[in-house]
């Protein structure tokens, strides 16, 4: 059963498809979608192939079905270019279907998960698709593929990608029905339509998730938070319902942050979910939890970083892991200074997402096609270079009640105007903003820090926070007994 | 004091629109950004959220990209350092930009442009660094030391005075009394200019014998703090119920 009526690639054979009745309806429909969506970009390419529809109706249920499992299933590992533009073909096919059919359409999905398979799947391969090309334009940028690369410039384009999810989160209604949720009113007044289908809601919201992702990958860190502006963090979310989804946020929510140099708070969405899978690993001997072990060890990594940054009681199964896994490692990020630079950077770039650039790289000047990765973490590391003495004034501040600058300047061997800056630079670190209800954004400014201190002249005044005896717990854990 | 991230006072309404809506990917909405961008230079707001925004017009869209909204938007990054708006405009940049002059240029075949856009961000990210270590000293230095950057703050209108107005919100977060030396330094300050700012605008006491002394605020106080239990009533739901329970 082909469903490719053109030869895939070329724009021109548009025409072709544009024969019958029923495809010239659909592409009005296009059109009339285009206008509600400014950009024309994504929409082409969307519009471009309505085989779909027909292919479908003529195929039985059968292909269908195997049509919408292939679109939650990884393609095979390096996998021939082809396939990737093929591949791409098909989602543009399968959502155009979705989402421009006459009315809702009615599909017996897989499996439970599938809406946030496809959605996971679809943008994986939007960023593999995005760094492979990145890759052949830096390394190999004359070849046969650079030349299918350059020929293709729109195909895994970012509008598009962007475009299926708005298009999505909008047909579906979603963050109307989540707003309606947070007012304890019925979803489905707002619903419409689609929207009152498990499908479109299903699709609707996992691709809200799949915006927050998009929007970590092009670094755009506050965009990625706004995005999930309707969607509560709690474990009644929908998210929850799905292990790989529930990880897959709180990754990238707690990575946000971090670059957001929010540290409090991402220690808080790594913390939360990586308890949640200790807890629960007993019971996820499956499939779905093989793919969460690595991100699992990421985000240790990630909390080790922002430990060092803003050292901070974790939770006990969490600090004994953290232990285990990066023990030295920890002590050493601590300790802070420039031999901790290496360490922070290996730690960054084995755990941070794998960062694309959204446009096509420039194949006659293969040198100009930087990895982002490499973007990203040169800027990361540029705050880690700024603040990396903050562990040494810390540890002898520690020490003091009241101490003279020039001193601990000697003591530190450094110039005392350095260690004026330094002190300075501390006390800024040491004020974070941090959420503490509403949207991802908000947030207040608290000191984070159990040091404070502040500068007379060369005097400097320290003082420290003390946790005063923690009784209730033992109070009550007692007074159960008692019964 | 909790401000979300995401909200500018002075945001015009139409920009507020654009913002919420799909439209924020337009490339027709590029100029109107720029404008904003320019309306926030002239007029001394600052709307982070929506410059990102513009950065990521651009992202998209190579082709639109105009050197002067990118520096003047870097420029109005650092007027509110030390918070990290400066980075996360970085991040939004093309790679290459912060690309340090190939390594690979030994063989002198280069043909990585070094371009104005490139030199101007480097620039900037040299004096962001320098704020960031709270070189404040250096920083005027450096300011100082090439035409380049007079050219690239042209058009945010009172830099040097809301980078003064910054500096001195740090320094009062930390410190009590600075010693005149010290502080004409790091507010690049002499005379009266600086008694002046010092005394009006920040409302900091200067003394005969050279030291300015700053009120006591929130943050530099550096008072030792008990933190204490905090405990709910919610806590003995669970013993208050099982009194009204029938024992087994």
């Amino acid at each position: 059963m082909a469903l490719y009526q053109r030869v895939p690639y070329e724009t021109a054979n548009l025409q072709n498809t544009v024969e019958d009745e029923s495809d010239r309806e659909e592409e009005a429909l296009v059109e009339d979608y285009k206008e509600q969506v400014h950009f024309d970009d994504g929409m082409s390419e969307l519009g471009r192939t309505a085989s779909f529809g027909g292919a479908a109706g003529g195929g039985g249920p059968q292909d269908m079905q195997a049509q919408l499992a292939a679109a939650a299933t990884p393609l095979e590992y390096g996998a021939a270019l082809d396939t990737k533009f093929a591949s791409y073909d098909n989602y543009c096919n399968l959502f155009h279907y979705i989402l421009n059919s006459e009315g809702p359409v009615d599909l017996e999905v897989p499996t439970y998960y599938w809406a946030w398979d496809v959605i996971d799947e679809f943008i994986y391969q939007f960023e593999s698709f995005c760094r492979y090309r990145n890759r052949i334009a830096r390394t190999e940028s004359t070849g046969e593929e650079a030349q299918l690369l350059r020929d293709n410039p729109n195909t895994w384009g970012c509008y598009s990608v962007l475009n299926v999810l708005y298009s999505l989160i909008q047909r579906s209604q979603i963050n109307e029905q989540l707003d309606a949720m947070k007012r304890n009113e019925d979803p489905n007044q707002v619903a419409g339509e689609y929207g009152n289908r498990p499908l479109y809601r299903m699709l609707g919201y996992f691709s809200i998730i799949g915006l927050l992702r998009v929007h970590c990958l092009l670094g755009d860190f506050s965009l990625a938070l706004k995005t999930l502006d309707d969607i509560e963090l709690n474990k009644k979310a929908m998210f929850a319902r799905v292990m790989a989804a529930h990880f897959t946020t709180y990754y990238y929510v707690g990575f946000s942050y971090m670059m957001m140099r929010r540290y409090a708070d991402a220690i808080r969405m790594f913390s939360h979910i990586l308890v949640y899978v200790s807890r629960t690993k007993n019971f996820q001997k499956n499939a779905q939890y093989d793919s969460v072990s690595k991100k699992n060890d990421q985000m240790y990594a990630l909390i080790a970083i922002c430990v060092a940054f803003n050292p901070t009681k974790l939770d006990d199964t969490i600090h004994t892991a953290l232990r285990e896994k990066y023990g030295d490692q920890l002590v050493r990020l601590q300790r802070g200074g420039p031999e901790a630079l290496p360490l922070f950077e290996d730690l960054f770039r084995s755990a941070c997402p794998k960062f694309i650039s959204p446009t096509p790289p420039d194949f006659d000047t293969p040198d100009l096609n930087v990895d982002p990765v490499d973007h990203h973490c040169k800027i990361f590391m540029d705050e880690v270079k700024n603040t990396m003495w903050s562990p040494t004034v810390k540890s002898y501040l520690k020490l003091y009640t009241t101490m003279d600058l020039k001193k601990l300047a000697g003591f530190l061997e450094v110039e005392p105007e350095k260690l004026r800056s330094w002190l300075l630079v501390n006390k800024q670190r040491s004020r974070q903003v941090r959420w503490s209800e509403g949207a991802l954004l908000d947030g207040e400014v608290v000191n984070g820090s159990d040091l404070d201190y502040a500068m007379q002249g060369d005097l400097i005044h320290i003082s420290e926070a003390k946790v005063g005896r923690r009784l209730v717990d033992w109070y009550l854990r007692n007074l159960a007994r008692t019964y | 004091m909790g401000i979300a991230f995401d909200y500018a006072p002075d945001r015009p309404e139409h920009i507020e629109a654009i913002l919420n809506g799909l439209d924020r990917y337009n490339p027709e909405t590029t100029t109107i950004f720029q404008d904003y961008v320019t309306q926030q230079c002239e007029d001394r707001t600052y709307d982070c959220y929506a410059n990102l925004a513009l950065l990521k017009l651009y992202q998209f869209n190579p082709h639109l990209t105009r050197d002067e909204p990118v520096t003047n938007i870097l420029v109005k990054a650092l007027t509110v350092f030390p918070s990290p708006d400066f980075s996360l405009c970085l991040h939004l940049l093309p790679p290459h930009i912060l690309a340090p002059p190939p390594a690979s240029a030994s063989a002198s075949l280069s043909v990585l442009p070094d371009t104005p856009l490139a030199e101007a961000v480097q620039k900037l990210s040299h004096l962001n660094t320098l704020l960031e270590q709270c070189a404040y000293r250096d920083f005027w230095d450096a300011l100082d030391s090439d035409d380049l950057y007079a050219d690239l703050i042209a058009d945010v209108n009172g830099f040097e005075e809301l980078m003064r107005v910054r500096i001195a919100v740090t320094v009062g977060q930390g410190c009590r009394a600075v010693e005149t030396a010290v502080a004409q330094g790091w507010l690049n300050l002499q005379g009266r200019e600086f008694e002046a700012f010092v005394g009006e605008i920040c409302g900091w006491g200067v003394d005969e014998v050279g030291v300015v002394s700053v009120p006591v605020n929130k943050e530099n106080e550096a008072k030792g703090t008990v933190v204490r239990e905090e405990v709910r009533f919610e806590q003995f739901g669970r013993v208050v119920r099982r009194a009204y329970e029938q024992p087994a």
